[in-house]
């Protein structure tokens, strides 16, 4: 685009009165709230009135600029187009006065009171965090269903993210909330232990989703980024709230500790860079903070939970100044520590990259051995990656090389892809100038 | 200075399309357009318009609006200052609504009725 000739203002200007993912937020607050009010079988509904709320805000502050109080603007407008809705369509009949009466006082003045408006709306957005997570529903519905209600993303949002086609994303939703009216799950919070297992389940998914934007094989970065920040902030939902508990704050530390290395991931290519070539200058210190200011919290209680390891791990990397400051040897008995509460070949495997720095690359390469026959690892290019790089630090060179090619069989993303055919181009032509 | 009316069409199903991340990203640029337009000094006046069909009154006989043959109906207007139609084009090129996929009629107000 070009400017307009005028010249005396900036051309991206700075919006002001907008508010980063203001819509997309505000999207999943209120058709928890909807929700809520018209019952989990009409879910649909809530939806496609907060999106007809938005397209109209789209359409009026296109011309009038953005209200003081958007958010306000928003659920009123979403309130009186449900409103309409019950009317019209009879949707909800047995609750339809209780309804009419809850969206009618709630229109009729703007409350002073916000501050419990928005501690209501976080209260429902909560136990829509939690139904979507009911263990009924399979890990991958549950990530489609939070992103989709709370997370306010859309069908081809979320199908970038998993580089899955929109009609399978799709298809998974329908189910899911098929699954929600038949099974009749409810938005009333389990107590006692169900809580806890409840809770177990959210974190698991979170924990997940948080794993799909970050390591995901495929997808679009910057839509991989966003999943990881909406797992973040979901986290947070969770930690500051009455389910609050340690390893939740654990879980929040570990995911922004990590998260903050992402702008540092890629280069301008878009080419994957690894921690040690990281510039960390690039890390995101805003992040940074929130994840130690949450591991403290974590550390509350005796409860050691895989997420307070995995916290751990990352603080210390983020610790570092550079890579040879890491110290490797508490990363190692981390990963012993995390290897013992969660035994998993991929938990072995980074483990390994451990004993590499400490004990050197022939013990790292000894580590990888039990990991050979293991079915989780077996089309996962990560494994003859790793190998790969031990064998050319003890510089066999033929060996390496076939480790690299066999990675690059195996199933990862154009990043990752480049990343292994650099490694084989300067196996082949060992030119000391090009590292 | 004159002044001209920029009329935006489109075909408000086109935005059902978006996601609300999307929507968001449209609404800054409008928003940005008129902040700019703003402090440039030229943005005179704007309204949304109802999306219903309007009246339209013929003699004595006042039906219901125009239903044009395309999708595009008009939602809006922004009122700007120029100096000539050239500058006024020149002025909406950058508008948002071009790149979403709408029309932008331009048309000068009558130099009789601007005032100095």
């Amino acid at each position: 685009m070009t400017g307009s000739g005028t010249g005396s203002g900036p051309e991206v200007a700075q919006v002001s009165g907008s508010v980063e993912h203001l819509f997309r937020h505000e999207s999943g607050r209120i058709v928890s709230y909807l929700t809520r009010l018209l019952g989990p079988e009409h879910m649909d509904l809530a939806e496609e009135v907060v999106q007809e709320a938005l397209l109209n805000a789209l359409q009026s502050w296109s011309y009038s600029g953005i209200p003081t109080n958007p958010a306000a603007w928003l659920l009123q407008v979403a309130r009186n187009s449900a409103l309409d809705a019950i009317r019209h369509r009879r949707v909800a009949t047995d609750k339809e006065p209780a309804l009419v009466a809850e969206l009618t006082s709630a229109s009729r003045a703007p409350r002073p009171d916000d501050v419990i408006r928005d501690a209501n709306l976080r209260d429902d957005e909560l136990r829509m965090i939690f139904m979507c997570c009911h263990p009924v529903l399979s890990p991958e519905a549950s990530i489609a269903l939070s992103l989709k209600t709370v997370g306010g993303f859309s069908v081809r949002e979320i199908a970038s993210a998993f580089l899955a086609d929109e009609a399978t994303i799709a298809q998974r939703l329908v189910r899911a909330k098929r699954q929600i009216r038949d099974k009749g799950l409810s938005l009333e919070l389990p107590s006692g232990f169900d809580l806890r297992k409840r809770l177990d389940s959210v974190l698991d998914v979170l924990y997940l989703m948080f794993n799909e934007g970050y390591d995901a094989h495929q997808g679009e970065e910057l839509t991989r980024q966003d999943l990881c920040l909406e797992a973040l902030r979901l986290a947070q939902l969770v930690a500051v709230s009455s389910m609050g508990a340690p390893r939740v704050d654990a879980l929040v530390a570990l995911i922004a500790l990590q998260a903050a290395r992402l702008p540092a991931r890629t280069d301008g290519l878009g080419d994957l860079v690894l921690l040690d070539q990281q510039d960390r200058s690039k890390w995101d210190k805003h992040l940074i903070r929130l994840g130690f200011y949450y591991l403290d919290r974590s550390i509350a209680g005796k409860d050691v939970s895989p997420f307070h390891v995995e916290a751990a791990i990352a603080a210390t990397h983020t610790r570092a100044a550079t890579m040879e400051d890491t110290d490797w040897a508490l990363v190692l008995s981390l990963y012993d520590q995390l290897l013992q509460l969660k035994p998993s070949p991929v938990v072995a495997l980074n483990r390994s990259v451990a004993i590499a720095r400490v004990h050197g690359a022939q013990a790292a390469l000894e580590a990888l051995d039990p990991l050979e026959g293991e079915l989780a690892l077996k089309s996962y290019y990560l494994l003859p990656a790793v190998r790969g790089q031990f064998l050319a630090e003890l510089g066999r060179q033929e060996p390496a090389l076939e480790d690299f090619r066999r990675a690059l069989a195996l199933s990862c993303n154009t990043p990752e892809r480049r990343f292994l055919e650099r490694k084989i181009a300067q196996l082949e032509q060992p030119t000391p100038y090009r590292t | 200075m004159s002044s001209y009316f920029l009329f935006l069409y489109d075909d408000p199903t086109g935005w059902t399309k978006l996601s609300p991340e999307e929507m968001q990203k449209a609404l800054e640029k409008y928003v940005g357009w008129s902040q700019k337009a703003t402090s440039a000094g030229f943005l005179r006046g704007s309204h949304r318009l109802a999306e219903d069909a309007g009246r339209v009154i013929r003699g004595a006989k006042v039906t219901d609006g125009p239903y044009s043959e395309t999708k595009e109906i008009l939602g809006g207007y922004f009122l700007i200052a120029a100096d000539s139609y050239d500058q006024a084009v020149q002025r909406s090129l950058d508008h948002p609504h071009l790149e979403y996929g709408g029309t932008i009629e331009i048309r000068a107000v009558h130099p009789m009725h601007e005032q100095k």
